[in-house]
């Protein structure tokens, strides 16, 4: 049962295509088990449909058809097929990750502190967004922190639990600045998540500065 | 086919390519403002079943001009538009077999289409922008199916449509420009007379208001 999700706000941006690379596949992670938010999007959507529909339209330079006309038969040649992406590294990391990670690539387990390992989540043609899968022990109680921009956290196995209540699998996440908190992995199990920083600022919050000194 | 619609529209569509063809402008086809969302959605299964060119030009026709005037309005140079808006569309015809018109009207599918195109130039160029169509969840593929489930989707797309309508002017605006892009919120920002901060609590108000008013509508 989902009981956290991303806020309307984060959702609209997706939506509306501005979310950053980073928090944008975390939330693609979410909405990809959650219909709830995959419905809400859809709405969001339908506004920029509605938008596409209704807005004057621009004239297309002279010849624009048969180009397109020439491109479609091109294709369906197979002249013009798009030259596949080479695929990036992936390591194992123990768990079945969602589909939408399939053209990530996937980084080792590192160790960072006692009890927490992390492996970089690399996007295909983007090498500045800051994504990663964290593993936390059981039990472990976390420094408490606060964060600098927004951190999205989504939680793929396991479970955290701090003040604001307990993050379970298919849980977003979402926090700001005005979130300052001590999450602690429940007792039953360690916790996995994929967890992304939006911005390229310095980065101070508890994950950011745990990997701020590994990615520089 | 015969006995259904889709050859009159077929008949339509060369209609529309020939005019093209013959050096008549693209822009001809603007006495399409009518498309419907039924019509789209059997256009766009004929492509997908037949790789109906006649379809694909109606669809070109009514879309592309629109797609390049919304890329426009994101802040495109107009080459640049019609460059994404010729991908987009190249994308609508290798990809129409994946269109769920159970999920999604005509529009909004290529709205999405042209969303991703646009983030994932603006990424080539070095620019910050969100992720690339490999990340789209809602692009499973889905058998097209038609009929009631096209006027299922046509009727959410309707309720949005309705429900913006029903929004105090300023918050619809608000929404409808956040739509092209966060360069925009500066510009949104003067539209309307407030502060560059105020932007972003102002349309979390709206988006709370939308909301509202979808749930009423369900």
């Amino acid at each position: 049962m989902i009981k956290h999700h991303p806020s309307d706000e984060t959702l609209f941006r997706y939506a509306a295509g501005s979310l950053e690379p980073g928090p944008r596949i975390v939330v693609a992670v979410h909405v990809g088990g959650c219909e709830v938010c995959a419905s809400r999007i859809g709405e969001f959507e339908a506004v920029g449909g509605s938008q596409l529909h209704d807005i004057e339209p621009d004239e297309l330079e002279a010849g624009a058809l048969d180009r397109a006309m020439a491109m479609i038969e091109a294709d369906e040649a197979g002249r013009r097929t798009l030259a596949a992406r080479p695929g990036l590294p992936r390591a194992e990391v123990g768990i079945r990750l969602p589909e939408v990670l399939d053209e990530c690539g996937i980084g080792p387990w590192r160790w960072i502190g006692p009890g927490v390992r992390w492996s970089r989540v690399t996007l295909p043609g983007d090498d500045n967004a800051n994504v990663m899968l964290l593993k936390v022990r059981a039990g472990r109680r976390l420094p408490e922190h606060t964060h600098a921009g927004h951190e999205y956290t989504h939680v793929l196995q396991g479970s955290f639990s701090d003040a604001r209540g307990r993050y379970g699998p298919g849980d977003l996440d979402e926090a700001d600045d005005d979130v300052q908190h001590q999450p602690i992995v429940d007792k039953d199990g360690e916790c996995i998540c994929i967890a992304a920083l939006e911005g390229q600022m310095k980065l101070r919050g508890f994950f950011g500065r745990l990997i701020q000194p590994l990615i520089g | 086919m015969n006995a259904s619609g889709h050859h009159f529209i077929a008949d339509k569509a060369f209609l529309a390519f020939d005019a093209a063809k013959t050096g008549l402008a693209v822009t001809m086809r603007r006495d399409d403002e009518g498309l419907s969302a039924l019509e789209a959605s059997r256009l766009l299964a004929a492509v997908a079943a037949d790789r109906d060119r006649a379809a694909f030009a109606v669809l070109f026709g009514f879309y592309a001009p629109r797609v390049k005037a919304f890329l426009k309005r994101s802040g495109m140079t107009a080459s640049a538009a019609e460059d994404v808006a010729q991908e987009t569309m190249l994308i609508v015809w290798k990809k129409a077999s994946y269109f769920d018109p159970a999920r999604a009207g005509v529009s909004t599918w290529i709205f999405t289409i042209a969303r991703n195109a646009r983030v994932d130039r603006l990424r080539r160029d070095g620019r910050p922008a969100a992720i690339a169509e490999a990340f789209d969840p809602s692009d499973q593929p889905e058998p097209p199916v038609l009929g009631e489930e096209a006027m299922i989707a046509a009727e959410r797309e309707e309720r949005v449509r309705a429900a913006l309508g029903l929004l105090p002017r300023e918050q619809a605006d608000i929404l409808k420009m956040s739509f092209f892009g966060e360069e925009t919120q500066s510009q949104i920002a003067s539209a309307f007379g407030i502060p560059l901060g105020t932007v972003k609590s102002r349309v979390r108000l709206a988006l709370g208001r939308l909301r509202q008013i979808l749930d009423d509508l369900k």
